[in-house]
């Protein structure tokens, strides 16, 4: 019957409205999307190679977004993502003009599985919340990332890691493109359907309870630090790739944003709630709205303050009233 | 003969030097409900927590259907077949009710969680028990009673051989309890061995067929339910204990004017039409079960929670509180129920949470007059008898007693004249309780009057001029202090006079928790 389809349609708006505050971050999306397509059309913002450039620049956020969102709602945070996205760049560079992109493969993900466990076991084993580990992380692992390079970029010179991690396309479509797509994917049916992603829920949701329940929430805290760091590794990996080399100043200041993609798509800063589709839209909503902004011709100084406001108030109007 | 489900031996548990638990005997069968009966204290919750893993025994053997236990952790004990529901405790608010339910032994198809499927077969569990809950809410938006079926499913869910339900009855309407009790009957056919936890005497009577009554962390009767008829089992259950606070002298009250008078309050949800009258020098204890709307009621008095309906009066001037402050400024003061979370600032220093109430009297143009808040803190110190390295020590290294009197302290820095007393006792030890009745008494010698709320009878008879019995929103009755005291028993010792009062009190609370289930059948 048409007629009972139509309703249900109907019936799916509704919800959709009638929960418009949880869905502020797509309704959000869209509108900013409209906006900056009417406005900046005549500077080429609907142009393929700008949308995709959007893509480019945001893959990395929303690598660590996405891992960001398990930690967020584990109810712990990682301070240190953008940091180690530097070291891991250098650490990848290195290792490849000694010995070959394969190894430098696996020591870019060491560096991230390393940084991980030590945060995870400073938080769950000698308890300091996982705030001030990962707040004193980010002097050292920078600290790491000048030393060994002695502040200097690193040259990638093997066109073949470039391709892979970062630089190359298939066509127009950036290899990026798929990285976010496996990875949000990944996310998701780990998040959404399996027994670890249940358990990070409930352990952010109530960490008594999950423990009552027979729950390791030390473990999961653990697991999520790891996952995070390792995360934030490989996008240090696909900056290195992109700009074929590794240098300490990549991804610095990145944990802001991934913090806020994260809160944007609907993530509680206090555990137990969280989204990986919502990240994603979170994420490209900053990237969005940082792309609009430079399109706009506004200076740096007004860029910032622009994202500052617009993310205040998506926050703002996704906040449950009492 | 059935068989034995659990047998626990020689039990003890101690916490630091506290002894919880004294080589207790505990034994349930295949197919009974076995009720576990005692006052606060009594060691109930501890037992429970030690068989499902909780709590590491200090001595003795737990055998789950004749199989040793040898690993205490919530995991071992649940493959041993032991399920628990754990009073809310167990619940994720910001999950779903069918992701609740299923935590941990999540319902898959092809290797992923399909949360539909556990909707569906949550929605049977429930349409078994024959109640309405949604298996696609999030348990943080469900009220107390569906909440708790939420908690009962889950422990049910799990096939256990060894339900344990800990005051399952607290927040369930009556025609839910019942559903709950057929369906505990049909365990009960299955082999089931139902361990049953409750203050509701009548509830008790109904349901199980066996009980184990523990007092002060000691076992004192297991027999069947036919022997023991309700007075009996509170007598065991009351018991003749020597709590040191029958030495605590009761002089009769001077009554002053009228302090805090409530005419016909009622809150959102409780207490429901609440007239009463405390005069100065008065101290009016408030006796019943959880949820009989006591600290509800403490909560309207103390303008934490809104008057629905009704006035409230103090010093015979009508009042409406907007927030706390409020009722700060009009002089009543409460010390709430959770002195960890609601009473003190546990990193913050015995000064500074004495000063905490008052600061505004201890400053001048915004800055704390160090010389005023030093004093104010020392005249407190020595009045209550802190016990605490220094006024600059954290409140955190205090014992639960001395930081009962830090609270205390923090109010009577203010001076008011109405104080709210809730649960002032609870977790702290029995010398810091007299010392807090006695203080009770001598505050109500000053002038001041005290709604005090406690779930130790013999407290109340210590230190309250009158008694108001609740249930379910509801004041039932209404006992000067005497009236409690039996004619017969006037010539025996305190102790025997406090006991023989105990009993009286703990009768007439169960025969209101009856009352006002009738109430609330006839309105459903």
């Amino acid at each position: 019957m048409p007629n009972s389809d139509t309703t249900h349609a109907a019936g799916l708006v509704g919800a959709f409205l009638q929960n418009w505050r949880q869905n502020i971050i797509y309704i959000g999306f869209i509108a900013i999307f409209v906006v900056f397509a009417l406005t900046l059309n005549d500077r080429g913002f609907l142009n393929p190679n700008n949308l995709l450039n959007i893509v480019r620049q945001t893959a990395m956020i929303a690598v660590m977004a996405i891992a960001m969102t398990f930690v967020l709602s584990a109810g712990e945070i990682d301070l240190s993502v953008g940091v180690v996205a530097g070291l891991s760049s250098v650490t990848v560079a290195m290792v490849i003009s000694v010995a070959g992109p394969f190894a430098g493969i696996l020591a870019g993900l060491a560096t991230g599985i390393a940084i991980g466990t030590f945060n995870g076991w400073l938080t769950t084993k000698i308890g300091i919340p996982s705030f001030l580990t990962t707040l004193a992380m980010m002097g050292i692992a920078k600290g790491i990332a000048m030393w060994v390079s002695g502040t200097s970029a690193v040259p990638i010179l093997s066109q073949s890691y470039a391709w892979w991690f970062g630089g190359g396309s298939i066509g127009p479509i950036p290899v990026l493109l798929f990285w976010i797509l496996i990875f949000s994917a990944v996310g998701h049916v780990v998040l959404r359907r399996t027994g670890f992603g249940r358990r990070v829920l409930a352990t952010g949701g109530g960490e008594q309870a999950a423990g009552y329940s027979g729950i390791n929430t030390a473990k999961i805290k653990f697991r999520v630090l790891v996952i995070s760091s390792t995360a934030a590794a490989l996008a240090g990996m696909f900056y290195a790739g992109r700009l074929q080399s590794g240098r300490f100043q990549l991804g610095e200041g990145d944990e802001l944003s991934v913090i806020a993609a994260a809160v944007l798509g609907g993530t509680s800063l206090f555990g137990g709630k969280g989204t990986v589709i919502g990240t994603i839209v979170g994420a490209l909503m900053i990237g969005l709205i940082n792309n609009g902004l430079i399109l706009m011709g506004l200076e740096f100084s007004q860029q910032l303050i622009a994202r500052g406001g617009i993310i205040i108030l998506a926050v703002a109007l996704s906040q449950k009233r009492a | 003969m059935s068989t034995v489900a659990v047998r626990m031996a020689g039990i003890s548990k101690n916490f630091g030097g506290v002894k919880a638990l004294k080589n207790v005997n505990f034994e349930v069968l295949a197919g009974e409900v076995h009720a576990l009966l005692g006052g606060n204290g009594a060691g109930k919750s501890t037992i429970l927590k030690v068989l499902n893993g909780v709590h590491v025994p200090s001595a003795g053997t737990i055998e789950v259907l004749g199989v040793p236990l040898t690993i205490h952790t919530p995991e071992a004990s649940r493959a041993a077949g032991i399920a628990m529901n754990y009073q809310e405790m167990s619940l994720i608010p910001t999950l779903t009710v069918a992701q609740n339910v299923f935590l941990t032994r999540e319902t898959k198809s092809g290797g992923l969680i399909d949360d539909k499927k556990a909707e569906r077969k949550a929605a049977k569990l429930f349409a078994m028990l024959g109640v309405d809950v949604d298996p696609r809410a999030i348990v943080g938006d469900l009220g107390a009673g569906q909440k708790q079926l939420t908690e009962i499913v889950k422990a049910i869910s799990q096939n256990a051989r060894i339900l344990v339900l800990d005051e399952p009855s607290t927040a369930l309407a009556i025609s839910d309890v019942d559903r709950l009790f057929t369906f505990l009957r049909k365990l009960k056919k299955q082999g089931v061995a139902v361990i049953y936890v409750s203050h509701r005497m009548d509830e008790i009577a109904r349901i199980a067929d066996r009980a184990t009554i523990l007092r002060d962390g000691k076992h004192v009767i297991t027999a069947a339910i036919g022997d023991l008829p309700i007075d009996t089992m509170i007598e065991h259950i009351v018991g003749k204990r020597s709590l040191g606070l029958a030495d605590i002298e009761r002089s009769d009250a001077v009554r002053g004017d009228i302090a805090l008078e409530l005419r016909n309050v009622s809150g959102r949800n409780k207490p429901d039409n609440i007239s009463l009258t405390i005069y100065k020098g008065e101290v009016v204890g408030l006796a019943g079960l959880l949820g009989s709307g006591r600290t509800s009621l403490a909560k309207l008095v103390a303008g934490i929670e809104p008057v629905v309906s009704g006035e409230i009066r103090i010093n015979d001037r009508p009042v409406s509180f907007r927030r706390p402050g409020d009722a700060i400024t009009a002089g009543v003061a409460l010390v709430p129920e959770a002195r960890a979370t609601q009473g003190i600032i546990a990193a913050h220093s015995v000064s500074d949470n004495l000063t905490l109430a008052a600061l505004d009297g201890l400053s001048k143009a915004g800055f704390v007059i160090a010389a005023k808040a030093h004093a104010a803190t020392n005249a407190q110190i020595e009045r209550l008898s802190i016990k605490t390295a220094s006024c600059d020590h954290s409140v955190s290294t205090l014992s639960g007693g001395n930081q009962q009197k830090v609270v205390i302290g923090k109010w009577l820095a203010v001076d008011p004249d109405v104080l709210v007393l809730d649960e002032p006792t609870a977790g702290i030890d029995i010398g810091s309780k007299s010392e807090i009745i006695r203080l009770v008494r001598e505050l109500a010698a000053n002038g001041k009057a005290i709604l005090m709320i406690s779930s130790e009878l013999s407290e109340l008879l210590t230190a309250c001029d009158r008694i108001v019995v609740m249930a379910d929103g509801r004041v039932y009755e209404d006992f000067s202090r005497a009236a409690l005291d039996d004619p017969a028993e006037a010539n025996t010792d305190i102790t025997h006079r406090l006991q023989a009062a105990e009993q009286r009190l703990q009768i007439s609370i169960q025969e209101a928790l009856a009352a006002g289930q009738e109430i609330s059948h006839a309105q459903q």
